[in-house]
């Protein structure tokens, strides 16, 4: 603390010099050392940057391009994919069905899994067989999930058949062909696969909250729902808005490939997302450069989905 | 893990139970249904979708196997995963015990680039990783899968490893060096031994993304049944007019088997490597 820095810059000793030269001597030495460690990362680095940074960055020099097919040559034309993008119909429609699909999912998906989340955590009688069978959907994977949903679903599948059996018959419908159910039984495949994960997820972090927050609440008269509500989830806020975020991120990019395999993006568009509509401009109609234009919006989109839900979900204490 | 004393435990409404098994049994009802529907025909199916079979016939079994060609489809599977894997962890093990070892800034930045990867969605790339597969001449290989993979996991299995080799003492480390002992005789008689449950854990967590990936394999493979993995192989047992049920859900059981064996054998240390891998993205 001097009012005078360049006072006592002035005063230095030799000593302090002396002992200068020998920190940057050691700094030398601690650079040395860590190159050699360094170099043990480069592999790594070279593998992660040109097979997952590399493709990310190509999707923008890919969207400025006229680009008809996978195995022709590519031409620059500016903004002309933008252009066509943000005038076409399509786009929007599928920017509506994102919009309903990420809106409904994400705070349904958080807020379930969050609630049984908290009940496994309070070890509830055989509470251990439930996270075993919590755990499986995450170990299923996404074809054979959705052959069975399709199984499910399908005209002549067990759902119908349910209803038949008791006498529900004029229900019956074709669940995944019909414009009304399609996308509510996309967001429902979803929810089945994830609630179940992310409860056990929630359950760790609830788990290491001290058992004393919530005793002194007990004697206040707290019941369940203000422990949860009031006391558990303020701890773990930002927990929560990682939750979310995730959620988000994962089915506002990642929900073409359920949606290829169970409804192929139909009936009539119903279940069009910005991401199908990603997958099937590229590798079904050939247009790849207006492809990669959705592609730098859903990236977009995703900055900034992002940064609104880790705000609202920022830790205020 | 807290431990609430029953005394003070506040107890359940009878509902909240109701709820979450409800649920639970949504979860292993369609496990039921693959695995009975296996036994069924497409009747017998629609008719009695949650009974017992009426007979043990494999027959459904067999002619899945014939339709998918899933005994090449399965040796796909595990050349591309087991490819896969052993090039994550040389690439992943010297990166994480050097990472652990870096106290300089650029360290920190190293581990920072990692930890950052891991917000990256993979699909957002798929478009030019196809075009990348075709400029390296490696479009419809298993070769570009096995290098492809790592690359998408090496984040989160950099991360988790160095956080393991962080607990090795660096003095345990210098001691060593100083009686003579080399570089890689401290690798393997100090580290391996402290870094073997991390590897067994990213091991879990790549075998399940791995194995179960779907889309890029699908577009990087192609429909070849000489290359296509068991995942690409079973959609191909739907069709518009006709599916057999019966047969596509003995697929979808045949194509579990491995995770769920997996699961009963592993279950503790699979559900502790999916927790750390979480909690860490």
């Amino acid at each position: 603390m001097s009012l005078l820095p360049g006072a006592v810059a002035g005063s230095r000793l030799a000593a302090d010099e002396q002992a200068d030269g020998r920190a940057a001597h050691n700094r030398r030495r601690l650079v040395r050392r860590d190159l050699g460690f360094a170099t043990m990362t480069v592999p790594a680095l070279v593998s992660f940057f040109f097979f997952t940074i590399g493709p990310l960055i190509a999707v923008f020099y890919v969207s400025f391009t006229d680009w008809q097919g996978i195995l022709s040559r590519p031409k620059l034309v500016g903004w002309k994919n933008y252009a066509k993008v943000f005038s076409d119909p399509t786009f929007w429609g599928a920017g509506q069905v994102t919009a309903i699909q990420v809106l409904v999912l994400v705070p349904v998906l958080t807020v379930l899994s969050f609630m049984l989340g908290y009940f496994v955590s309070l070890k509830p009688r055989f509470g251990g067989l439930l996270k075993v069978i919590l755990f499986i959907p995450a170990l299923i994977s996404l074809p054979v999930k959705s052959m069975f949903f399709i199984a499910i679903l399908a005209p002549t599948g067990i759902l119908n058949g349910l209803l038949t059996s008791v006498g529900l018959g004029d229900w019956t419908t074709a669940w995944l062909a019909n414009p009304q159910t399609a996308l509510a039984w996309v967001i429902l495949v979803d929810l089945w696969q994830g609630i179940g994960f992310n409860a056990v997820l929630f359950s760790a972090r609830l788990g290491a909250i001290d058992p004393e927050t919530f005793a002194a609440a007990e004697l206040d008269g707290a019941g369940h729902w203000q422990r949860m509500w009031l006391i558990a989830y303020p701890i773990s806020k930002s927990y929560f808005g990682v939750m979310a975020m995730l959620q988000f991120l994962w089915t506002l990019f990642g929900s073409a490939a359920t949606i290829l395999l169970l409804t192929n993006g139909g009936p009539d568009r119903a279940t069009t997302t910005w991401s199908f509509l990603l997958y099937y401009k590229a590798f079904l109609s050939y247009q790849i450069g207006y492809s990669q234009a959705v592609g730098v919006v859903l990236i977009a989109v995703g900055l900034a989905g992002m940064a609104v839900i880790l705000r609202l979900f920022r830790q205020d204490y | 893990m807290s431990a609430i004393s029953p005394a003070r435990r506040l107890r359940l409404p009878w509902y909240t139970y109701a709820l979450a098994w409800t649920y639970a049994a949504l979860l292993v009802l369609p496990l039921w249904f693959v695995l009975a529907s296996s036994f069924k025909s497409n009747l017998e199916i629609f008719t009695h979708p949650l009974a017992l079979p009426a007979s043990l016939d494999l027959e459904n079994f067999f002619e899945a196997w014939d339709r998918t060609e899933m005994g090449s489809a399965m040796i796909n599977s595990f050349i591309v995963v087991g490819g896969s894997l052993l090039l994550t962890l040389l690439l992943a093990v010297p990166a994480a015990y050097g990472l652990a070892r870096m106290r300089t800034k650029a360290g920190v930045v190293t581990e920072r680039i990692f930890s950052s990867g891991m917000l990256v969605p993979g699909f957002a790339a798929l478009v030019p990783t196809v075009l990348l597969a075709i400029a390296l001449g490696l479009f419809h290989t298993r070769t570009f899968l096995i290098l492809y993979f790592p690359a998408t996991a090496l984040p989160l299995t950099v991360l988790l490893l160095t956080q393991f080799m962080r607990t090795v003492p660096v003095e345990l480390e210098e001691s060593a060096l100083l009686d003579g002992a080399r570089r890689w005789q401290i690798l393997r008689h100090i580290f391996l031994p402290v870094v073997t449950p991390g590897v067994a854990t990213v091991t879990i967590l790549n075998f399940l993304a791995f194995w179960n990936e779907y889309i890029f394999s699908m577009l990087l493979l192609g429909s070849d049944a000489r290359v296509r993995t068991i995942q690409v192989a079973i959609p191909v047992l739907t069709s518009l007019t006709q599916t057999d049920y019966g047969i596509l859900m003995a697929a979808c059981f045949l194509a579990m088997l491995p995770t769920l064996l997996i699961y009963a054998v592993l279950q503790r240390r699979l559900e502790d490597a999916l927790l750390q891998g979480a909690v860490k993205g």
